[in-house]
């Protein structure tokens, strides 16, 4: 059994990963993959806690959170697609008729 | 297990929720929009009218804790009603009339009502994440209704892109919170007695999620493009009942899940309060576009709102939550008839010369915009002048005096774009000779409504602020 | 060294690897294939922290379901080669910067508290415990989970499905088109 902040600094760095590739990235696709792993770095925290704390209620919310990403990765994806309708390309920096 | 009086507790919810599958259902087999709307419009006002009632009835806790009801969450049931009752009702009009009316529609946005009503009635960080996620996820669908016109559907990436990497925030200050009080109810929140750093990393994080949810500068970035591009009675739906419905689960969480912690967060908020009120109001000085210029002007409500929760004293919510009545009444109208305006095909309506002379020409839409304008404003006969005037002097009574001063100049130099709009309207010339239709029945009736009770709430205050003021006096 | 701590470091290594490849990989093919590493890799840390359910949970949800939505996502946003599927990068100082200071700033959170680690025994969460208290104290938000899911098909099927034409103004509101979607798979509701 590793100590418990051992979980929590890799779920922090899974964090950073997926928020510089939300920053950084142009592709629509990518950008909501880092957003995944944004959430998915959380359920490693919440986990932890869970296991930590001996409660279930942590666990709870794990699986709240993985339905809300399924949920969010189903339309997202939609919402992708219709883009690529639209613009024939899902480069967010190309995507940009709403200025000031 | 569930007795029959608790589901009672969340009747609203429960009808709107089973709204949203009865109008899908008949979509499905009938097909008919037209069908969808009435039902909408007939269990939105039933929840409405429950929602009311309930304002008057007991306060408590159901389902084991992970819901509160009356007092605050009736009144941000009320809230998010009134803004889907009128939403739906200016909707059909406008969408019918642009051709852009399907019933799916509807049942989207009874979902999403079902989502807000989910989170202004939660007590538990889980029901408040579910909320959350419900009503965003059902209007990410709303802002890209229109997916053959670019514009919405890159509204609805942008909202979605924004709103997902948002969530993550929000999950992330959930689960710190969780891990520091090893519990997620708000009261256990609360009682936390070792307040180490992972409580204040996950305030701050929780804090981050919400300033989206609330378009606070600087997380506004997402505002104005979605408020533009969505169609327009959706704008509406989305900058007041969401917002409100934010709000009021903002308050929620200040005040039963960190109300030890005040000293320190109001200091937070001051700093967002500030900076959303001088950035909101600046950009929307230099809009042309009326509907981004309503967009910007929603941001710098949201900072006057803060300032109240910055106060963070039982005026002070109190104060915001007649402000955020207030600003959906006026909001909902003033997008309502932008909406009128925008559905006369072959016309563009998206600057303000372009509605040059339309005042005179049906004098009544004129008129109506001129009190929605006006109560924007802050000016004294309407209700939004009594909404800021109650947010500031709780404020002032908290010694947030420069905030306050800010405030009220910034709601000065509001004065120049909104009367700029009302300037186009009655005081120039019309470019095009375009022939205005009449707007439907209920389409005048909703907004005279609106206008009506704007008034009434204005010269008349103090039969909401009493109702108000007796949430706080209970104590949780 | 115990075998947690072998696991832990060999798998540790994998995901922020696979995460890392994700990210900064100009293939997006590649960087959803990443993902898969990474998203499996979670998953043994929850098996690694007992968590048998939420580990089985993720691997169907995750690598079965969403990763499957992804690479749809992709095929359908592509055209032709997947040589071409290349993506660039912006900002990518200023944004690592940032980045690097919010993980920073958590890790020397996490290394400063005081952990009050409690001895952790297998199955102190079980399944049947976690069954019980969502259809027990959690049965609201599992009717709402249910609702969501519902609302994400109708959402996702209004986004992705070609544009049917609405009525024209003033025209008669059927308006279902031939290749309207149906609602038939509304289980959601459980």
């Amino acid at each position: 059994m590793m100590e418990m902040d051992w979980y929590l600094g890799l779920s922090a760095v899974l964090f950073t990963i997926g928020v510089i590739g939300v920053l950084t990235r142009k592709n629509a696709i990518v950008i909501f993959m880092c957003a995944e792993l944004m959430l998915n770095s959380v359920n490693l925290t919440l986990v932890s806690f869970s296991a930590q704390l001996g409660d279930v209620h942590g666990q709870i919310l794990v699986f709240f959170a993985l339905c809300v990403a399924a949920a969010e990765a189903a339309v997202g994806l939609a919402i992708i697609i219709a883009i690529y309708r639209n613009n024939l390309t899902v480069d967010v920096t190309k995507i940009n008729l709403l200025r000031w | 297990m569930e007795s029959a009086n608790e589901l009672l507790t969340i009747l609203p919810l429960i009808i709107i929720g089973a709204a949203g599958l009865f109008v899908m259902m008949l979509d499905a087999f009938t097909g008919s929009a037209r069908l969808a709307y009435l039902a909408t419009i007939l269990f939105s006002a039933a929840a409405l009218a429950v929602a009311v009632s309930d304002l008057f009835g007991p306060m408590g806790e159901s389902f084991h804790g992970l819901i509160t009801y009356g007092g605050t969450s009736s009144f941000g049931m009320v809230l998010v009603m009134t803004g889907t009752l009128f939403s739906v009702i200016l909707s059909r009009d406008y969408l019918e009339k642009t051709g852009m009316h399907i019933a799916e529609v509807y049942s989207m946005i009874l979902f999403a009502a079902f989502g807000m009503l989910l989170l202004v009635s939660s007590n538990n960080l889980v029901t408040l994440f579910l909320g959350i996620e419900t009503m965003s996820i059902s209007l990410y669908v709303l802002a890209g209704l229109v997916k053959n016109h670019k514009k919405s559907v890159e509204a609805a990436l942008k909202y979605f892109l924004l709103g997902a990497f948002a969530t993550g925030f929000l999950l992330y200050g959930i689960a710190l919170l969780y891990g520091a009080s090893g519990s997620t109810f708000l009261v256990d929140i609360a009682a936390t007695e070792d307040k180490g750093m992972i409580y204040w990393a996950g305030v701050g994080l929780l804090l981050v999620g919400f300033f989206f949810k609330i378009s606070a500068v600087p997380f506004h970035m997402w505002t104005p493009d979605v408020y533009q591009g969505a169609p327009t009675t959706i704008t509406a739906f989305m900058a007041t009942a969401s917002k409100a419905a934010a709000f009021v689960a903002f308050i929620l969480v200040l005040s039963r899940a960190l109300p030890d912690a005040r000293a320190d967060w109001s200091d937070v908020i001051w700093l967002f309060a500030l900076l959303t009120m001088v950035v909101g109001n600046i950009l929307a000085l230099v809009q042309d576009n009326v509907k981004r210029m309503l967009a910007y002007s929603s941001i710098a409500h949201a900072g006057y709102i803060m300032i109240g929760l910055a106060a963070g004293t039982d005026a002070a919510y109190s104060a915001v939550l007649f402000y955020l009545f207030a600003y959906t009444l006026m909001n909902i109208g003033a997008f309502g008839i932008v909406a009128y305006y925008e559905w006369h095909k072959g016309y563009d309506f998206t600057e303000v010369s372009n509605y040059s002379g339309l005042g005179f020409k049906q004098p009544i839409m004129g008129v109506l915009m001129s009190v929605f304008l006006f109560s924007m404003v802050g000016i004294p006969p309407f209700a939004g002048f009594i909404g800021k005037y109650r947010v500031f002097a709780a404020a002032v009574d908290e010694g947030l005096i420069s905030l306050v001063i800010v405030g009220v100049l910034a709601s000065a130099a509001s004065v120049y774009y909104y009367l700029r709009v009302l300037v186009h309207l009655f005081m120039k010339e019309s470019e095009n000779g375009i022939v205005l239709s009449r707007p439907g029945t209920l389409y005048t009736a909703s907004l005279l409504i609106l206008a009506a009770l704007t008034i009434f709430f204005g010269i008349n205050p103090g039969v909401l602020t009493d109702l108000l003021g007796s949430f706080w006096t209970v104590q949780y | 060294m115990d075998l947690f701590a072998v696991a832990f470091y060999v798998f540790a290594i994998l995901i922020i690897g696979s995460a890392a490849i994700m990210v900064f990989s100009r293939n997006i093919v590649h960087s959803a294939f990443a993902l898969m590493f990474t998203l499996a890799g979670v998953a043994v840390f929850y098996a690694l922290l007992y968590a048998g359910f939420v580990a089985v949970t993720q691997l169907l949800v995750y690598v079965g379901g969403i990763l499957v939505l992804i690479l749809f996502g992709v095929m359908l946003t592509t055209r032709g080669y997947f040589e071409k599927v290349r993506t660039r990068t912006v900002n990518l100082v200023p944004s690592t910067i940032f980045a690097a200071i919010i993980g920073l700033m958590l890790i020397a959170v996490y290394v400063t508290t005081e952990w009050t680690l409690m001895p952790l025994e297998d199955g102190e969460v079980t399944l049947t415990g976690l069954g019980e208290l969502l259809l027990t104290d959690f049965m609201l938000p599992f009717q709402v989970a249910g609702v969501l899911l519902l609302l994400c098909i109708i959402g996702a099927v209004l986004m992705a499905a070609r544009t049917r034409h609405p009525h024209p103004p003033a025209g008669k509101s059927s308006q279902e088109g031939p290749g309207g979607p149906s609602y038939g798979e509304g289980t959601g509701r459980s």
